[in-house]
């Protein structure tokens, strides 16, 4: 669970993106601990990407400001990005790498020298039950363990952050629920930032929920303390919103 | 530094395990090889002069073919948000790619020097032009190499990245053409922009630093250019 003694890990404040004259994302303020998993929850199109997208450095924000470990997302976006680990929607990997090559690029990228990426490696490989897979194309493997991969190359230099976009995505049912298990192990050691366009997933996993529609943050609540159900609470907070 | 030489060994790789790397290098050999043997037995001079010309003709076809995936091809797989999120620089992104393109561009190149082995071999070239007409090669490919990421840089789509490169090259490289119907100012202008004019004295022996500094010039131009298009997002 979170720990509310340390300093939050992310802080965000009146985060706004704009794309011409669509707005993406709105007014979006919330922080998340230690510990903590956090559910982004939200249509398609509701923003939740584009929220990721800006605390991982990808996308500048309209206005606002997003702090990660005390670091700005845009003007100290290097040492920001040092704290994250990124899993993004479509799991992107270079297929004609082999995994543990990929791993090795990935942990020298972050900064790990020959030993510490090699043991790193050897880490998530393991962690992420890949071994036997090692030395194959990531191109030939199956979706299961492209995201395996995925999540392996994000906890490479153990992020203090690990965001997951819509981490079950095209898994099957034994998949979705070793990663959903996995999600349980690792807040153990970060805060996890999770998305979802589907209830079930982010009640499963997340200490606390925040919803989105049309890329406002209509609220945020704990799920352990709520006395309704999220689907209820997602109904009582959506409506009289248009679709 | 540790990712900058992590994503130059990534960017060879990725270079050297496609096959379109070798086969744009054995064409390239195939067909400068074929121009210099017939020129050297119906002319029997020992110059490499026509052979500069003819590779910078083929460097204007062949340069866009390498670089037309560079940046494209990861924006299109998505890699570039893997690539953009991790702690590196835009600009080390762009620098690994650039040097990558450059590498197999100057080995293609380097391997013409067999051509003036032979020369030195059979007969008595003057060597400075020899000299000179590699660096200005090397020059010009770097242009090419830096122009050909820059237009990858605005696009998913490799063959559009390739044919506007084509353009853009083959334009500059005739843009002097231009010249002679335009008033004065505009004429020393166009000249000076024109790649032919300032490749034309490495290739004949001559060189200066004016020329030199245009190349470098349009180099540090093109990648500046390429690391505001991946800025912009």
């Amino acid at each position: 669970m979170a720990d509310s003694a340390l300093p939050p890990v992310v802080v965000v404040e009146r985060l706004s993106k704009s794309y011409g004259a669509r707005r993406a994302v709105s007014d979006v303020s919330f922080d998340m601990r230690h510990g903590e998993v956090m559910g982004l929850l939200g249509p398609n199109g509701s923003g939740k990407s584009t929220i990721l997208r800006i605390l991982t450095g990808y996308l500048r924000p309209t206005s606002g400001r997003a702090q990660i470990c005390g670091f700005d997302v845009v003007a100290q976006s290097l040492q920001a990005r040092q704290c994250v680990g990124y899993v993004p929607e479509d799991v992107p990997l270079y297929a004609q790498m082999r995994v543990h090559e990929f791993l090795t690029f990935m942990g020298q990228l972050r900064g790990l020298d020959r030993t510490s990426c090699v043991r790193a490696v050897d880490e998530v490989i393991e962690r992420l039950s890949i071994g036997p897979h090692r030395s194959q194309l990531i191109g030939k493997l199956s979706r299961g363990y492209r995201q395996r991969v995925a999540i392996a190359q994000a906890l490479l230099g153990r992020p203090k952050l690990l965001i997951l976009d819509e981490p079950t995505n095209g898994l099957d049912p034994r998949q979705i629920i070793e990663v959903r298990e996995l999600i349980r192990v690792l807040a153990n050691d970060m805060a996890i930032l999770v998305t979802s366009h589907i209830l079930v997933e982010i009640e499963r996993v997340a200490h606390r929920v925040a919803i989105l529609l049309e890329g406002r943050l209509l609220g945020v609540r704990a799920l352990a303390d709520a006395t309704i159900g999220l689907e209820e609470l997602f109904l009582s907070l959506t409506e009289g919103e248009p679709e | 530094m540790k990712g900058l030489s992590a994503l130059i060994d990534k960017e060879l790789r990725t270079l050297f395990q496609a096959p379109i790397a070798w086969i744009v290098i054995g064409v390239f050999l195939g067909l400068t090889g074929y121009s210099f043997t017939l020129t050297l037995f119906n002319n029997r001079y020992a110059t490499l002069a026509h052979i500069f010309f003819q590779v910078a003709g083929l460097l204007l076809l062949i340069v866009p073919i390498i670089t037309m995936r560079l940046l494209a091809e990861e924006r299109r797989a998505g890699t570039l948000e893997l690539l953009l999120t991790a702690p590196v620089r835009e600009s080390h992104v762009v620098l690994a790619k650039y040097l990558a393109g450059m590498a197999v561009v100057l080995i293609m190149i380097g391997l013409t020097a067999a051509y003036a082995v032979v020369l030195g071999l059979y007969g008595t070239p003057e060597w400075g032009p020899i000299y000179s007409g590699y660096l200005g090669l090397a020059l010009l490919a770097s242009t090419l190499v830096s122009l050909g990421l820059a237009v990858s840089a605005f696009t998913a789509n490799q063959v559009i990245a390739a044919i506007v490169t084509i353009g853009i090259s083959f334009f500059l490289w005739m843009v002097d053409t231009l010249a002679a119907m335009l008033p004065d100012p505009l004429e020393r202008v166009f000249i000076s922009l024109s790649l032919l004019a300032r490749f034309t004295p490495f290739a004949t022996g001559a060189m200066y630093t004016s020329d030199a500094g245009f190349f470098i010039s349009t180099t540090l131009l093109a990648l500046f250019i390429a690391m505001r298009a991946l800025a912009r997002r």
